[in-house]
């Protein structure tokens, strides 16, 4: 591994095969039913045994980020109109903190022996341009990929919109064209695009620029061992942070677009 | 940096099953427990409350209970000394009529006894007269006429005296 990184042309590649015209990343999807699983397993564990006067560990645990979402949850809006978004919230703040945090500790490389691609599920690993070594990287954070946070991003806004639609239909609606007033609708139509874009790539930018540095702190060799410790420790602060910033945004996108306010 | 499109699709649907499976599994069990806590914290708030009103009005009551007991005791208190003081002054009453009762008694019976004596003596007094003037005069007289003189002697020396 040191020596691919000595190596300047060395990028690590995802692991993409094609199946029916359609290419998909290995890694990230191996990647994504991880931390699915990590967060599931976790909830599970917190939820076996119940108890309503003696709460365990595990039980505390998940109360407290269940609290710590409601208190998201209040912050932006009337608890009462918020409640059906607990759930929500608390999925997205679970999963990316796990997503944020498996990329940390380490990484899976696999590099192909000369010119041998291998092959996975019968399926050759698509090499895209001239590479001088082959290496792919199997294991990161399913949000350092733009896709993977443009989606979480999407079905937060597209749900906030569908909510105002559904609960809020005529100021939701009004507020594009009256809020102040005609003119300021292209604002209101950037905005529409402009609030998933930023809500993704934002968590996407954090988690990938952590994951680059990692990379680039390891080409260090010994000496990057301190710069590791605090780089590390730096990116478990930013993954928790940004995993609370895209829950808040979640709840402030919602609360803007159900709740009506008499000013508007 | 390529993006592969099939990760959207990917993500889109892992998250919308992880987000159903935890709501069914996990947050649903969860949130009916602490709703149950919710309430039973509710409850046992609720239940101290009550205690405490009840307390309080126990202790009123209580209160006045004492209060009205003090009264009764202060009252009985009362009572009796006005029932005792007028016993005593019925009895010292009785006791100076009883007296004085006792004492007129006294004087009455002084009185009789010395007209009594009175009597006795001057029917002596007259048997010793006739004796002793038989004896000094030794002239038989007749005694019941002796009698009668004396008597009328001592009538007189009674009614000068």
């Amino acid at each position: 591994m040191t020596k691919g990184v000595k190596n300047d042309n060395m990028e690590h590649l995802a692991p993409l095969i094609e199946i029916g015209g359609i290419e998909f990343d290995l890694a990230a999807i191996m990647m994504v039913v991880i931390s699915s699983l990590v967060v599931f397993i976790i909830a599970r564990l917190a939820v076996r045994n119940l108890s309503v006067e003696n709460p365990g560990k595990l039980q505390n645990f998940i109360e407290w980020v269940v609290e710590f979402v409601q208190g998201i949850i209040g912050q932006t809006m009337d608890y009462k109109k918020g409640r059906p978004y607990l759930a929500l919230g608390l999925t997205l703040i679970l999963y990316i903190f796990v997503s944020n945090m498996l990329g940390l500790p380490f990484s899976i490389i696999t590099e192909a022996h000369g010119s041998h691609i291998p092959t996975v599920f019968g399926q050759e690993l698509i090499v895209k341009g001239e590479h001088e070594h082959l290496a792919w990287a199997w294991w990161k954070s399913p949000t350092a990929d733009a896709a993977m946070t443009m989606a979480l991003a999407l079905i937060v806004i597209v749900l906030s919109h569908i909510q105002g639609l559904r609960h809020n239909t005529k100021h939701y609606l009004k507020h594009y064209t009256h809020n102040p007033n005609l003119v300021f609708l292209p604002i209101h139509l950037i905005e529409i695009v402009s609030k998933p874009l930023t809500l993704g790539l934002r968590l996407f930018g954090n988690i990938f620029a952590g994951e680059v540095m990692i990379g680039v702190i390891l080409g260090m060799g010994w000496v990057g061992i301190p710069a590791m410790l605090v780089w590390q420790g730096f990116s478990i602060f930013v993954g928790a942070i940004q995993s609370f910033v895209f829950t808040m945004l979640t709840m402030v996108y919602i609360s803007q677009s159900i709740v009506h306010e008499e000013d508007h | 940096m390529s993006i592969v499109w099939s990760n959207f699709f990917v993500q889109l649907v892992s998250f919308a099953i992880l987000f159903w499976l935890l709501s069914r599994f996990a947050f649903k069990p969860l949130f009916s427990v602490m709703e149950k806590r919710r309430q039973l914290v509710q409850e046992q708030m609720e239940s101290a409350q009550n205690n405490r009103t009840d307390a309080e009005r126990l202790i009123e009551e209580q209160k006045q209970a004492l209060q009205q007991a003090r009264k009764e005791a202060y009252d009985i208190i009362e009572q009796a000394k006005t029932t005792g003081s007028k016993q005593a002054d019925e009895i010292v009453l009785a006791a100076r009529n009883e007296s004085n009762r006792i004492k007129e008694d006294a004087i009455r019976d002084i009185e009789t006894e010395k007209n009594k004596a009175v009597a006795a003596l001057k029917a002596q007094v007259s048997g010793l007269s006739v004796l002793i003037a038989s004896k000094i005069i030794e002239k038989q007289v007749d005694e019941q006429s002796q009698k009668q003189l004396v008597d009328q002697y001592l009538q007189d020396v009674g009614n000068k005296s």
